[in-house]
């Protein structure tokens, strides 16, 4: 009905999408093509059984996916269209101790069974294989039930047996068929030839020679294994997980040979499925450190120059993967892969995909045909819309959905699939190539509000996940493809993604069960920490020891919070902690009020309007930002930086340290892109320093990473930018030093700011410096060889007139019908007038708004809608401005007690008659009495007097000495005698002191 | 006999429930907040906003001591803990004990740690602490819950380089986080206290606490005192106490002594202070309060402190302090031990007292006039120098000392004459 090339649908929840086939589905096509190849030997395996067996068995021996930790035995609500995946959870360890006798009985009867004996038969008989296609899962299994074991074993040794026992199977299980080795062949093949684009070129082809080597070394090594009885482990590349627990084992199970004989091959679909769960849960319960130890074994094994080959964008099957991505992964072998991933989906009424409009239920996600409805829709309505069924349901009606016409089987989309928890999707956080040739990636998972342990919460969104802190290594071969996890921004504006979008505004730690919100910078850090680590790790060689290992896992396992020990606890506080624990942090529920709170206008302006949000533009700065830009650019361009320094000064709040971080977000975003030399960027800020001194320790951390005592800093940043010595190769780049609050760096001989900025005069030292502080004459008042250094170039900031304020102002205010346009001109009038200071315009429309919300919601409790328009208006912004700037002293004058209003009216009478600002108490209280006698008031006594201006000493309405001075006590006025006449001229219990005022 | 005991039992129970009332602060400010224009709804107003809406604030809470400041921020806070159970943690510190930069990091660092079941290092320096703080300004915005700190005192935590209250200013607005800052300060020029970069960086909410009008005073009053009906207390007692209590109340008599004890200082910590007394001197036997009770503890509010230490004064203390009179009202403006000693001895030469004294003897007892601050030092400078060369003053007015002559009972009458010439 409408595009008849663009198929789409649309739902609206909280914002409409269009649907279009994506153009990786034509890609995809490709993959799952070459999938369902390498797969044919898991697709024969299959076929023997009963197709329609497998889900419901399957479900059967699940468990929960949850962490170790995890006591509770939660039952989160089983919602509609999932359940297999939300059922009770019992404790974890008890239900993986019932679950081992089950799979080896079945493992037993399985065999009897002889379902894929021809398989079996062809692995015997070529007794070699190269791991299946699936190895991104199989070759988790037997890793991850290792520290399980270990975990049990520690506790209940005798279950120890039993976890071996297990971990045989799974470990004879591992290899698969002659023909998944082929095609796992001729796919290397191809993948290697062809498919890595990016990466470092010429380290890389090394690297990947080294790998082949590698696969040499790797038959060498093997046959160690051999002997020990491990037929399956022949031929097998050189899978550095699988090796790690071989070698494990070796050390644990000295007769494991035997017992991995005795369960040879299991194959039945239930021990398969099982396993594959339990793999699941291995898989959630591989750490990143555990990763980083396996890794460190198969550099053990194989001495030397073995390293992964890291990239930065890998093109596999067909499709091209990034850091960064997010993709579906299988999670079981037998489902995702057979079934024909379907491009689009389904009407769910005529069961066709057809070229019509679609319209998304907001409830079921379920696509209609707009002419398959009843009545049949003319155009996609605005808002939200929800389905018949849905509706029905709502009401509490039985509602059948159409059946699917006979022979037809309905094709789930991935998801559907994703969230009813039969696919996971994860985001890539590294990828690289194993020394076998193997692509890999480590992956951080995503999960469904189902299986967090608050279970799905009223204000989740259907297409809501989670995003963990739980990382795996999988092998790129699970990759099925990509999939869209938008931050709530970019999903708002996301319309034309296709099916495969998801929203993530959380993570959610497994550890403490608990959510935090996603900050938005987050992303690229995290992924460099990761990357930094395992280069790190990669690159560390250690000699072997048996000991060693033990004590690595320890001490993995306590980085890891695995378990929260208590002897090993660092202070959260202190930096040897690195803050530890301060991921505890976090909600246990998303409170409610966050998500489904509409903004009104008024509250979406006071977001708008405050401090900490980043404005999209910064307006009024413009000539003084580009005059950075030029100094930075020039300085970073130039060879030669000689004496680079720029000073910048003016009053507080008018966007010094705004400017300066957005020129260098923009030259930030030019260095990516390529324009411009890379440069390191150092802020440090005057005020935020224990002593002026600490500025160098934080300096050469900032640059190094280290941390020195400020003596032994100032001796290397000494070294570096006087005498030219560089440290590692990355100290070449040009640096610039931001330094926030200069003047708070002043000391007495002034030796730190001297040596801050002799550093940029030195020849090699590529320093720039640019200071930020409020005084205009700073390097005036410097000793004159500072001042000579720094005064050269300056730039100033000044004080916001009021168009530029209001401009400001409404700039945030754009789209947000809320305030009266008189009513922002009145506040940068007002602010332009005072101080020009930003902050304090936004501020004072802040609590402009704030106030006309408090005045809107109390009318609205009291008496029902007087106020017409919730807009602000003249008379709030007015409050706001009396709020903040009047002092409030006149009002308490007004309050104050009797007698402390006839101290004040003799002060200022005092005042009058003397001339003389001071005054002592005697004399005032000569004057008090005097007042008193004449207008009939009785004299308290001198001590009461005293205590009277004492407790107005202690508000600072008058400034008065200590009591204990008593009648030499000095008193003075601190505010205008008009004020106090102000104040006190109409009082109604003592109208006589009009008279002296 | 039983019948006095059972009664003198139940105005004990009386006594102590009014007693308790009276020390709780929550069960005095509880009837003052309905209103939309009292503070308590507003500084609710603003500190639930600000943890629905995530955003930051800074308010400062001003008035006169004893006007309830703290009292109404604890009644709003215990309030918003219950509503929001999880998502607020409280940080308090207090401006006499945490006015050092170093040590107020330090503890709210602690504070932070035990919120969250943290391990806290007591060694942590400055530098890990305020970082620390910061990340937790963060990780606790990353989870929707908002760090509210109490800044008691807050006119010693805006004195010199105010480094706490920039970096916590600072990192509100720059990292996404969820914080409330509350200053409690009784000086209502705090504001301009704070440096330039700081105030720029506070947000201003001003709450001013002033005293309550008359009417509110009564009401207050009743409020307090008046039993409850369906208590413990057996119906018939708390209701002729509430009878007993309105016409005291309606009294002309107490309202005035009301006003009287009021005068001077107007706020409802002072009113409760008195009202406390008041109820501490309830006979028991009667069980009632009375107009008396009140009187007592007004007078014993009003004592005329250096009358009272006059009656401890020696005769020649006496003599010394005429002298000083004698001099000021021959408009000698400074005088000094040996400048009191040449009158005393010309008032000795002219009159021939049998009071004199050795110059060593009437030093101990300038020096104990001294510390009774019956006199005092006119300026701080020259503390070097002895004691009788520095110039003193008295701090006693002429009325006064005429007061406490004639309460003095071994007064030679000498002196009485010398006064009045």
């Amino acid at each position: 009905m409408g595009g008849k090339d663009n198929v789409s649908r649309q739902f609206t929840y909280p914002l409409k999408t269009t649907h279009r086939p994506l153009p990786i589905c034509k890609t995809l096509k490709k993959k799952s093509k070459i999938a369902t190849k390498s797969v044919t030997f898991t697709k024969q395996q299959y076929t023997k059984m009963p197709t329609e067996t497998p889900r419901k068995q399957f479900q059967s021996p699940k468990k929960p996916k949850q962490s170790p930790n995890n006591v509770k035995s939660q039952s989160s609500t089983p919602s509609i269209h999932l359940s297999p995946q939300t059922p009770q959870l019992p404790l974890r360890r008890s239900s993986r101790r019932s679950l081992q006798p089950f799979t080896s009985e079945t493992v037993d009867e399985m065999l009897d069974l002889s379902t894929p004996r021809k398989a079996l038969e062809d692995l015997d008989g070529i007794g070699k294989c190269s791991g299946n296609n699936r190895k991104g899962s199989s070759v988790r299994t037997p890793r991850a039930p290792k520290c399980k074991f270990n975990e049990e074993d520690r506790e209940i040794p005798e279950m120890g047996k039993v976890g071996e026992g297990n971990g045989v199977v799974e470990d004879a299980f591992c290899p698969v068929s002659p023909e998944a080795l082929e095609s796992k062949k001729t796919k290397k093949g191809l993948s290697e030839e062809g498919s890595v684009k990016m990466g470092k070129s010429p380290k890389c082809k090394l690297n990947e020679d080294l790998g082949k080597l590698g696969e040499g070394n790797g038959d060498v090594v093997l046959p160690e294994k051999r002997k020990k009885g491990l037929r399956n482990e022949e031929g097998v590349k050189t899978r550095k997980s699988l090796r790690c627990k071989l070698s494990e084992e070796e050390r644990e199970i000295p007769d494991l040979g035997k017992l991995g004989e005795a369960t040879f091959f299991p194959v039945s679909p239930q021990a398969l499925e099982s396993k594959k769960r339990k793999k699941g849960e291995e898989k959630r319960a591989v750490t990143r450190a555990m990763a980083t130890r396996s890794l460190k074994k198969v550099n053990k094994e194989e001495k030397k120059g073995r390293k992964r080959v890291y990239y930065k964008k890998v093109v596999y099957d067909g499709g091209e993967f990034e850091v960064g991505d997010d993709v579906y992964v299988k999670r079981r072998e037998d489902a995702s892969s057979d079934d024909e991933v379907p491009e689009m989906e389904e009407c769910r009424v005529c069961f066709k995909v057809g070229r019509g409009v679609m319209i998304e239920c907001d409830d079921c996600l379920g696509g209609f045909h707009l002419k398959c409805l009843t009545p049949p829709l003319k155009e996609v309505p605005d808002g939200d819309w929800v389905c018949g069924f849905c509706q029905a349901r709502k009401l509490g009606k039985d509602v059948e959905f159409p059946k699917p016409p006979e022979g037809k089987k309905r094709v789930r989309t991935l998801r559907e699939k994703l969230l009813a928890s039969d696919l996971w999707a994860a985001r890539i956080e590294s990828l690289w190539k194993e020394v076998d040739g193997s692509y890999w990636f480590r992956g951080r998972w995503y999960i469904i509000p189902e299986e967090t342990a608050s279970g799905r919460q009223p204000h989740n969104l259907k297409r809501e996940l989670y995003r963990t802190n739980d990382f795996a290594d999988i092998e790129m071969e699970s990759i099925i493809r990509h999939c869209n996890v938008m931050s709530p921004k970019e999903y708002a504006k996301a319309n034309d993604q296709g099916d495969d979008v998801f929203l993530c505004e959380y993570e959610y730690d497994i550890q403490w069960h608990s959510f935090k919100r996603l900050a938005e910078i987050d992303n690229d850090e995290d992924g460099e920490c990761a990357n930094g680590d395992e280069d790190w790790n990669s690159c560390k060689e250690d000699d072997s020891g048996t000991d060693e290992d033990m004590e690595y896992e320890e001490e993995n396992e306590r980085n890891v919070h695995a378990r929260p020990s208590t002897t090993h606890q660092l202070a959260a506080n202190s930096r040897k902690g690195r803050f530890f624990g301060i991921q505890k942090v976090g909600t246990k529920m998303i409170p409610e009020h966050v998500r489904c709170h509409k903004q009104t206008e008024l509250e979406r302006a006071k977001a708008t309007l405050l401090l900490a949000t980043l404005p999209k533009s910064l307006p009024c700065r413009n000539k003084e930002m580009e005059e950075i830009t030029t100094f930075v650019k020039g300085a970073i361009c130039d060879d030669q930086c000689l004496g680079r320094c720029l000073y910048i000064h003016g009053v507080p709040g008018t966007g010094k340290t705004m400017s300066v971080l957005a020129v260098m977000r923009n030259i930030k975003s030019e260095v990516d892109a390529g324009s411009i030399r890379p440069y390191c960027f150092v802020e440090v800020n005057g005020l935020k320093l224990a002593a002026p001194e600490n500025i160098y320790t934080v300096i050469y951390e900032a640059l190094t990473g280290h941390r020195v005592s400020w003596k032994k800093a100032l001796q290397l940043l000494n070294e570096r930018f006087s005498d030219g010595k560089k440290i590692s190769k990355g100290d070449d780049r040009p640096c610039i030093l931001l330094i926030d609050e200069l003047d708070l760096l002043v000391t007495r001989n002034q030796s730190v700011l001297y040596n801050i900025l002799d550093w940029p005069t030195k020849p090699h030292s590529k320093l720039i410096v640019i200071g930020i502080a409020n005084t205009m004459d700073l390097p005036e008042k410097l000793l004159p060889r500072i001042s000579s250094r720094m005064g050269i170039q300056r730039l100033c900031f000044g004080p916001y007139n009021y168009q530029q304020l209001q401009e400001i102002i409404s700039s945030r205010l754009k789209g947000i019908d809320a305030f009266e346009k008189q009513a922002v001109e009145f506040a940068s009038r007002k602010v332009a007038a005072i101080s020009g200071d930003a902050r304090r315009a936004l501020e004072i429309c802040r609590r402009a708004a704030e106030i006309a919300d408090y005045n809107m919601k109390n009318q609205i409790s009291s008496v029902n809608s007087s106020r017409v328009k919730d807009v602000v208006t003249m008379a709030d912004v007015d409050a706001a401005i009396q709020e903040m700037f009047q002092a409030p002293h006149v009002q308490v004058m007004k309050s104050c007690s009797k007698l402390s209003k006839i101290f004040l009216t003799a002060m200022v009478y005092e005042l009058y008659k003397t001339g003389m600002g001071e005054t002592t108490f005697e004399k005032l209280a000569m004057t008090f009495s005097c007042l008193c006698t004449s207008n009939g008031e009785a004299f308290p006594g001198w001590d009461t007097l005293l205590k009277v201006g004492c407790k107005l000493g202690e508000c600072r309405i008058i400034l008065c000495e200590a009591g204990d001075r008593h009648m030499v006590q000095k008193l003075q006025l601190n505010f205008p005698s008009d004020d106090v006449a102000f104040a006190l001229k109409d009082s109604k219990d003592l109208p006589w002191l009009a008279k002296y005022l | 006999m039983g019948r006095e005991k059972e009664k003198e039992k139940l105005s004990e129970k009386a006594l102590n429930l009014l007693r308790s009332r009276l020390s709780d602060p929550n069960f005095i400010f509880r009837p003052l907040p309905d209103s939309p224009d009292s503070n308590y709804s507003k500084l609710k107003f603003i500190i639930s906003t600000s943890v629905t809406e995530a955003c930051n604030n800074s308010i400062l809470l001003l008035g006169p001591r004893g006007s309830g400041k703290v009292a109404v921020l604890e009644l709003v806070l215990s309030d918003l803990l219950q509503q929001y159970p999880e998502a607020i943690s409280v940080i308090r510190l207090n401006g006499l004990l945490h006015s050092d930069d170093n040590c107020a990091l330090k503890e709210i660092a602690r504070q932070l740690c035990m919120e969250h079941q943290l391990l806290f290092s007591k060694v942590a320096s400055f530098d890990d602490n305020s970082q620390f703080m910061i990340a937790m300004l963060r990780e606790c915005g990353l989870a929707h819950k908002t760090i509210i700190f109490v800044l008691d005192e807050f006119d010693f935590f805006a004195q010199g380089k105010q480094r706490l209250l920039y970096s916590l200013l600072d990192a509100m607005q720059s990292v996404n986080s969820q914080a409330v800052v509350i200053g409690v300060s009784c000086r209502l020029d705090v504001d301009q206290l704070l440096e330039k970069r700081v105030r720029s960086r506070f947000s201003h909410r001003k709450l001013l606490f002033l005293s309550p009008s008359k009417e509110d005073t009564e009401r207050f009053i009743e409020h307090i005192l008046s039993l409850p009906m369906d208590s413990s207390l057996p119906h018939n007692y708390a209701a002729e106490f509430n009878g007993r209590l309105k016409k005291l109340l309606s009294d002309e008599r107490f309202k005035e002594l009301i006003d009287t004890y009021l005068s001077f200082n107007f706020t409802i910590g002072h009113l409760v202070r008195f009202l406390f007394q008041a109820v501490s001197y309830m006979d028991l036997n009667a069980g009632f309060l009375s107009l008396g009770n009140f009187k007592t503890a007004l007078s014993s509010n009003q004592r005329q402190l250096k009358l009272e230490c006059i009656r401890d004064c020696s005769v020649l203390e006496l003599y010394m302090m005429v002298c000083m009179k004698r001099l000021e009202v021959k408009e000698q403006a400074s005088y000094n031990f040996y400048s009191v000693m040449t009158e005393y001895k010309s008032i000795h030469d002219s009159f021939q007292t049998s009071d004199y004294y050795a110059a060593n003897v009437c030093l101990r007892a300038f020096e104990h006039l001294l510390q009774c601050q019956l006199i005092s030092f006119i300026d701080n400078k020259g503390h070097n120098q002895s004691v009788e060369f520095r110039p003193v003053k008295l701090l006693i007015s002429s009325a006064e000392l005429h007061q406490g002559l004639k309460s003095y009972q071994q007064c030679p009458a000498i002196l009485l004459k010398l006064m009045d010439r």
